[in-house]
């Protein structure tokens, strides 16, 4: 696989579980003010970008199980990074959000 | 001279966008400071800098309030950066995003 490909496909990654990563957040932030309804849209939201990003990621993995080495580079190691923190991020954030709910009934 | 910083959780992904950003700005003629840093460094420096525009990688984009909150009345406009520029490491796109904001403001 061309280097130059492989950033791009990291960028990607990065670019989509990030985008996913901030709309956690910004549903945690909606949550502490008392918009469930947002939080839940911005969770749903994230999710597609999530989706996306791990699709991309999963086109590797499957590349390099068809026999296709794939070159290793710290910046696509930064995108799996990205890509866990952001898994974690979302499974918490979801939790925190029905805290939210319980605390202020 | 322009000074543009991005922002984003490691200041990795963000330095190769960087890269890209410098080429297209030196093509053009344009004189800018352009340099990524992580979001923990954001606080230290801006003491030691003056820029004109922040931008921020998605993966932090949500921390956009806090950073407004923090530049309040400096002038200093702060955007996230286009995620579809971002994954497709269009340098040139950013570039001029940000150049358009410096304009504005």
């Amino acid at each position: 696989m061309v280097d130059e490909n492989l950033d791009m496909i990291s960028f990607q990654m990065i670019s989509n579980v990030g985008t996913a990563r901030s709309l956690a957040m910004e549903a945690l932030f909606a949550a502490k003010g008392g918009d469930y309804a947002l939080a839940e849209e911005k969770l749903e939201e994230s999710n597609k970008y999530f989706v996306e990003g791990h699709r991309v990621h999963a086109g590797l993995i499957q590349k390099e199980a068809s026999g296709d080495k794939v070159e290793f580079s710290l910046l696509f190691m930064h995108a799996e990074d990205q890509l866990m923190s952001t898994e974690t991020i979302v499974l918490l954030v979801k939790e925190m959000v029905e805290m939210y709910k319980r605390l202020n009934k | 001279m322009k000074t543009i910083m991005l922002v984003c959780s490691a200041g990795m992904s963000t330095s190769l966008l960087v890269t890209k950003m410098q080429k297209s700005a030196e093509a053009k003629g344009i004189e800018a400071d352009i340099f990524a840093i992580s979001a923990s460094e954001v606080d230290s420096t801006l003491q030691k800098k003056n820029i004109d525009v922040l931008l921020l990688g998605p993966q932090v984009r949500f921390m956009k309030p806090q950073f407004e909150k923090k530049l309040k009345g400096q002038n200093i406009p702060v955007e996230a950066i286009n995620m579809q520029d971002y994954g497709l490491m269009k340098g040139e796109n950013v570039l001029e995003a940000a150049l358009k904001l410096i304009d504005n403001k």
